[in-house]
């Protein structure tokens, strides 16, 4: 599906499609003042392990979790809930560790989710490698001083989320195929049906409008 | 001499390999020499964390997949059980040795098993890829030379000790290099102190000198294996 029809989609449609019976409410997205009380949650979580400010973060996040494992295998709900589970595990474990001056909270979940996909598929033989994932990706995003001030870091994250509502499909199509299905440059351009040249031009634009990358 | 410049200008991953690291979608070893870089790279660090707010904005627009409430009270069920593996730091670990690469490297450099392929170069295979492509490490002597080459598939290399040079610049610590069959070069190490180099490479290199293409059977052999 195309990215802007999920962006704009009718709410009531959401439930429609996922509905279960055990199925819990659909959050929104989050707006400044959800994601400051999401903030107050993951600071209760890790001073206090308290299991009431988790079970608020469980609510907003596990959705989306599972959303983004079910882009990379559609149709996989026991691994959308592996995953899930994995990463509500470590948010738990790695509480204290998590700087907000550093990361949004978003993006500090984003990369714990991508982080548990790689393990995962290591895990399950498509990986064969020993190269242990763990060491790659964890530590420089936790330990590191960050080179943004959380002000700054809100600022792009905000022209970031507008940005998107106004990338032209084809550049929206591409960023979902490279961040959400995890897919390379190559392999999209293969499922696209696109040469090459193409995919990475329109990365590169897509990239350029939200300033993430700034011409050299 | 003039070759196609399909390579970064300035000693920096190019864009798409952030992208593909921040995505995910990187073979391990890619990332594992971006990991290295990143270590010492403050503008890549940067450039990463906004493409990392890219991946996180995506996800969070997405149509979010309600989860079952027999999930979420499994997982608070289990918290109070859960303790978090605590790895301490192998002892004798060498500060100076990127992070990622203690998994392999448990003491310094120089207590590794290095092999000695020439006059200049030793080398130490760390692992391999699911791709095939070989992880290693590369000591040159100061002053001394790698055989000019080019290569069959792409090289990534990370500098982690010392320094070298090459048709196209100088590499310092930190520096990240992609070769590729389009780029024919002869890295020579400074001459102060030897160069340690991590180094990745997806094909057999080819070298080109007259004698030393001689030696071209030898190496594909040893890539194979």
């Amino acid at each position: 599906m195309p990215l802007e029809n999920r962006i704009n989609s009718d709410p009531n449609a959401v439930r429609n499609t996922y509905h279960t019976p055990m199925s819990t409410t659909v959050k929104k997205p989050a707006g400044g003042g959800e994601s400051a009380s999401l903030g107050v949650c993951m600071r209760r979580v890790a001073k206090h392990r308290d299991k009431d400010a988790f079970a608020k973060l469980f609510d907003h996040y596990a959705p989306q979790l599972r959303a983004y494992s079910l882009a990379h295998e559609p149709g996989a709900g026991l691994v959308a809930d592996e995953l899930v589970q994995e990463v509500m595990i470590r948010v738990w474990l790695k509480a204290g560790k998590y700087n907000a001056g550093l990361s949004s909270l978003n993006t500090w979940i984003f990369t714990l989710a991508r982080n548990c996909r790689i393990d995962h598929l290591r895990r399950n033989k498509r990986y064969v490698t020993t190269i242990d994932p763990a060491d790659i990706f964890n530590d420089i995003e936790d330990e590191n001083p960050g080179p943004f001030q959380q002000a700054q870091i809100s600022r792009i994250e905000e022209n970031i989320h507008a940005g998107l509502k106004e990338l032209p499909r084809g550049q929206a199509e591409v960023l979902t195929k490279v961040y959400l299905e995890g897919k390379s440059h190559r392999q999209a351009s293969v499922e696209l049906e696109l040469p090459l040249g193409t995919v990475k031009s329109r990365v590169r634009l897509a990239l350029k409008k939200l300033e993430v990358l700034l011409t050299r | 001499m003039t070759t196609a410049n399909h390579s970064s200008p300035d000693n920096h991953p190019p864009d798409e390999l952030l992208i593909g690291y921040s995505a995910g979608s990187l073979p391990l070893s890619q990332a594992l020499c971006i990991s290295a870089h990143l270590e010492h790279c403050n503008t890549c660090q940067r450039k990463l964390q906004r493409l990392n707010l890219v991946g996180s904005a995506l996800m969070q627009q997405l149509q979010p997949s309600p989860t079952s409430a027999r999930l979420k009270s499994s997982i608070l069920d289990q918290l109070d059980n859960l303790i978090e593996e605590q790895t301490p730091p192998p002892s004798g670990t060498d500060s100076s040795v990127p992070r990622c690469l203690r998994q392999f490297i448990r003491g310094g450099y120089h207590n590794l098993n290095w092999k000695r392929v020439s006059k200049d170069i030793s080398r130490i295979e760390l692992c391999r890829d699911n791709n095939g492509a070989r992880v290693e490490l590369l000591k040159i002597r100061p002053g001394g030379a790698v055989a000019t080459h080019t290569h069959l598939g792409d090289e990534y290399t990370v500098v982690l000790e010392g320094s070298f040079s090459d048709e196209k610049g100088l590499y310092q610590r930190g520096d990240f290099l992609r070769r590729d069959h389009n780029d024919r070069h002869t890295p020579v190490a400074t001459h102060d102190r030897e160069c340690i180099c991590l180094a990745v490479s997806e094909g057999p290199i080819q070298l080109t000198g007259f004698f030393s293409r001689l030696l071209n059977p030898f190496i594909r052999r040893t890539h194979a294996g």
